[in-house]
């Protein structure tokens, strides 16, 4: 009745009309400030501050989970930072072909490698900034009874043997061992590497060369490290730290194991390996853990080389400290040190970065450096040590070196809020020194430490279930769930051999925890046996017929009843 | 009376045709022009391509030679660079996506064109239509995320009960208690259905153009001597329509030749020589100079090009025969009713 009706949109349409109007005139104004102030700067470049610019950057996939919250963090500032990485390699070789204004990258420009010949090295003047410390982690995905299995330890001979193809079932002796004798399902291990050049890669196998280079060697044909990890064996690749993470995750995953950073695993709520250290405790990259290994890395403090802040890890590798991650490193940032038009290289390219550029580039580290440290921790990573910040204050004053109106005041290590410093000590790392001593049950020939939240069942109390030890089946409900406890038992008893005689323990069908007291030992093992006997295959072709005539049962009925239907209607219809 | 005749002859005019110039003028001239150039640039652009492919891929041709072809490997740090292995994984992924997307759109344009009411008609052509809007990197979660786990296990199933054939073979046993579940995913297969549902909607959209074209006079006829619905497509749709369904098809081989980033996400790059698609690991050629490229130094850039030259001529090659398909198929030629 009321013919007003479309009153109220026509005045939203108005009202959103004009808003888009105000925001278009007011998007102008910005415009043409932005032009003036750029005309300004150029005209007068004393001018206190040049305006930010957005500038991009590639590399690193390690450190991207906290450099991309840095780059959120700052854009409330008005400072662009398009951070995409892409890995290590692909961050090197962005920045020594000017595409980029920066760089991340794990390791620095490899120069010219004596076996290949490539040339991996930068004419465009540049420096090492170190951004932030971490720890390269192995991440897992093993299941037993549907359960997510935790608390994994392992040597790093293990790991190395891993990936070199040298382990490749759940269920090796040297697993177990390095577990205290815990029980491993008999699951065939898929380790997942990076399709890309990465620098998590470079990290790992510059560890495996340095710590177990007879096993490194062996598998990789030489010495030293590699961004391209060679692929071999059940070994697995996948694009990106994320790629790799998202694999081991999926339902697939089951078996695998990875290299990411901690943050990944940490982002994924996925375990970490705890790797053994040279004191004999396996611990996690915990913020902790990692400062405590890099009070160990040498690091280059000769100003006049190109390679000034780089990392040598060898003493973190070996490190006695019980504290000590061994897999931890830093992650750096490769800026132009260059001034804006100096030519370099032989195919003519000038230096195209702009003060505006090294503005944002240099407001945006001040934060990183100082307040975004304390955010390490949370992120799963570890914050540097005061001398590592300072040192890289004084990188970023290259910056202005080669250009004066890159404003650098106010922005000095004394204003840092960094959980690392010691107040009046340069020296010292405070999070080194709080670090704690880690658990009993996290030393060798202990533990494990199974907490409520481990997953899995508990472990035996002593090394004792080798093949022949007490061993109680259970149900594995995946696959043999319709089978129920006492015939999973029962089956175990007839296929399962390697894991020794089965014993009489009654097993829940549904929780796979074991019930009845185990009759050998008395310990409460809850190794669970995951070996069934292989399904006959005598009834194979039946099953693929049944499944054949089910596939066409399914195109067919709905149709023929919609057939049946029509044809029922237009009988109707006709009488 | 005498009549005189008049000896003289006529004075007639001969007959000259008058000048008809074929050369086109003012306004036309300078369409013809202009559309002409236009038509040039194409040509130009696409030879331009191909020129700068070539100048990059003489390098890498001229150290490798032929071996660059035959060789499996792809390992520049042992100067083993070739694409045998590649070129076999970028055909093995289009067959499958071939398999799978060539029945869908044929099928597909039969419903639209000769059963779909009207009202639908307009409707499902814009859903196929949206189809090839979505970007690929969508299909490439889709296929890793939703569909992996799901296409996992047909590919056990096949292996299990069709792993007789060679090319259903996986290096597993799939009757274990716990599958090896890995050894099926990232294969040539599942890339293979992503790809096929990006290269549908081109295949279909050119199937269902030359499906509209079969001549109506025909058609009824063949409804005037009794012929039932399928009996018309049977008789008429299918034959007039016949050099559209291979060229729509080749069209779309070109295209899942070259599809690139949902393959990346999902194949777990090797460079074994395998026939074997429901396999974990595969390459294309296109995957090869995606995950390569970023990190490449400059001789590893010239092999990756020359990969890239191979694949465009292939594709070039494979999309002009679709196009001498397509355009002799209009006169319905090859038909006997």
């Amino acid at each position: 009745m009321t013919p007003r009706t479309p009153a109220p949109t026509q005045s939203l349409s108005r009202s959103w009309w004009q808003a888009l109007r105000s925001r278009a005139v007011s998007a102008c104004l910005v415009l043409a400030t932005c032009v003036l102030a750029v005309i300004g700067a150029a005209a007068s470049p004393a001018q206190a501050q040049p305006p930010y610019v957005r500038i991009a950057g590639t590399g690193s996939s390690w450190s991207q989970t906290i450099f991309s919250q840095w780059t959120r963090d700052v854009a409330a500032n008005g400072l662009e930072v398009v951070y995409t990485g892409g890995g290590s390699s692909k961050g090197r070789a962005d920045f020594k072909n000017n595409v980029t204004t920066f760089a991340i990258s794990e390791i620095p420009f490899q120069g010219k490698d004596p076996v290949t010949k490539e040339e991996d090295r930068s004419d465009r003047p540049y420096a090492y900034l170190p951004i932030v410390a971490g720890g390269t982690a192995v991440t897992y995905h093993v299941e037993i009874s549907g359960k997510l299995m935790r608390e994994v330890r392992l040597s790093g001979e293990t790991v190395t043997k891993i990936f070199t193809n040298k382990i490749t079932n759940w269920n090796d002796p040297q697993i177990a061992a390095d577990n205290n004798g815990r029980q491993f399902p008999n699951l065939a291990i898929t380790p997942i590497v990076r399709s890309d050049g990465s620098g998590t890669i470079a990290q790992f196998t510059a560890w495996m060369d340095k710590a177990y280079p007879a096993l490194w060697h062996d598998f990789y044909g030489r010495s030293g490290l590699t961004s391209q990890y060679p692929v071999k064996g059940r070994t697995l690749a996948q694009p990106g730290s994320d790629g790799v993470m998202n694999y081991i995750t999926s339902s697939a995953g089951n078996g695998t194991v990875g290299v990411v950073e901690y943050a990944y695993a940490q982002t994924a709520d996925y375990p970490v390996v705890k790797i053994r250290n040279a004191a004999g405790y396996y611990l996690e990259p915990t913020k902790f853990n990692v400062a405590v290994a890099l009070t160990k890395a040498r690091i280059n403090t000769d100003k006049s080389s190109n390679l000034y802040l780089t990392q040598v890890l060898d003493d973190v590798y070996t490190d006695t400290d019980p504290r000590t991650y061994p897999l931890s490193s830093y992650s750096y940032m490769i800026i132009p040190t260059a001034a804006t038009g100096t030519a370099f290289g032989t195919s003519g390219q000038t230096e195209k970065v702009t003060s505006s550029a090294r503005q944002t580039l240099a407001d945006l580290m001040f934060y990183s450096l100082c307040e975004g440290q304390s955010k390490a921790g949370p992120y799963g990573y570890s914050p540097l040590p005061l001398n590592l910040v300072q040192a890289g204050f004084e990188q970023l004053a290259k910056l202005k070196a080669v250009d004066d109106s890159v404003d650098l005041a106010d922005r000095d290590v004394t204003k840092c809020n960094n959980p690392t410093f010691v107040p009046g000590d340069l020296s010292k790392n405070h999070l080194a020194e709080v670090a704690p001593q880690p658990q009993a049950c996290d030393k060798d020939g202990a533990g494990p430490c199974l907490t409520a939240a481990a997953g899995g069942p508990a472990a035996p109390a002593g090394p004792a279930a080798a093949p022949g030890g007490p061993a109680p089946a259970a149900g594995e409900p995946g696959a043999g769930g319709a089978a129920g406890g006492g015939a999973a038992g029962g089956d175990a008893a007839a296929g399962g051999g390697a894991d020794g005689a089965a014993s009489g323990g009654q097993i829940d069908p549904e929780t796979g925890e074991v019930i009845g007291a185990s009759a050998g030992g008395g310990a409460a093992s809850g190794a669970v046996s995951t070996q069934l006997p292989a399904r006959s295959v005598a009834g194979t072709p039946v099953f693929a017929g049944l499944a054949a005539l089910e596939l066409a049962a399914i195109i067919l009925v709905p149709g023929l009843f919609a057939l049946r239907a029509r044809r029922a209607a237009n009988a109707g219809g006709g009488s | 009376m005498t009549t005189q005749l008049r000896e003289e002859t006529p004075d007639v005019v001969p007959a000259t045709p008058r000048p008809i110039s074929r050369r086109p003028t003012g306004s036309d001239r300078v369409f013809t022009i202009g559309s002409r150039s236009v038509g040039a640039v194409v040509l130009v652009i696409t030879g331009g391509i191909g020129l700068f492919l070539a100048i990059q891929a003489f390098p890498t041709l001229r150290h490798y030679g032929l071996h660059f072809l035959t060789e499996t490997e792809w390992d520049p740090d042992t100067q083993k660079v070739g694409i045998l292995s590649v070129l076999v994984g970028t055909a093995t992924v289009a067959l499958v996506a071939m398999c799978i997307a060539f029945p869908l759109a044929l099928a597909t344009a039969l419903y639209i064109n000769e059963y779909a009411r009207p009202k639908m008609r307009s409707t499902l052509v814009s859903v196929v239509d949206l189809m090839a809007a979505v970007p690929s990197i969508i299909y490439g979660l889709w296929g890793f995320f939703l569909m992996q786990p799901y296409l996992s296990g047909v590919s056990r199933w096949l292996h299990a009960y069709l792993g007789w054939l060679p090319f259903f073979h996986v290096d597993s046993d799939p009757h274990a208690a716990q599958w090896d579940q890995t050894r099926y995913t990232s294969s040539a297969f599942i890339a293979g259905v992503a790809v096929s549902m990006m290269v549908l909607p081109m295949a279909c959209s050119v199937m269902r153009e030359v499906f509209s074209q079969a001549p109506p006079g025909e058609r009824e006829g063949a409804l005037a001597l009794g012929a039932t619905r399928w009996g018309v497509i049977r008789s008429v749709v299918l034959p007039f329509g016949r050099g559209g369904i291979i060229g729509g098809t080749m069209l779309a081989l070109g295209r899942a030749l070259g599809e690139t980033i949902a393959v990346v996400l999902i194949i777990s790059p090797s460079f074994d020589l395998k026939f074997q698609p429901l396999e974990v690991g595969t390459n294309t050629v296109s995957a090869l100079i995606a995950g390569r490229f970023g990190d490449a130094s400059p001789a590893q850039l010239s092999a990756l090009l020359t990969a890239g030259f191979v694949l465009f001529a292939i594709t070039l090659g494979i999309n002009t025969l679709a196009a001498g398909v397509i355009s002799r198929s209009r006169s319905g030629a090859g038909t006997d009713i």
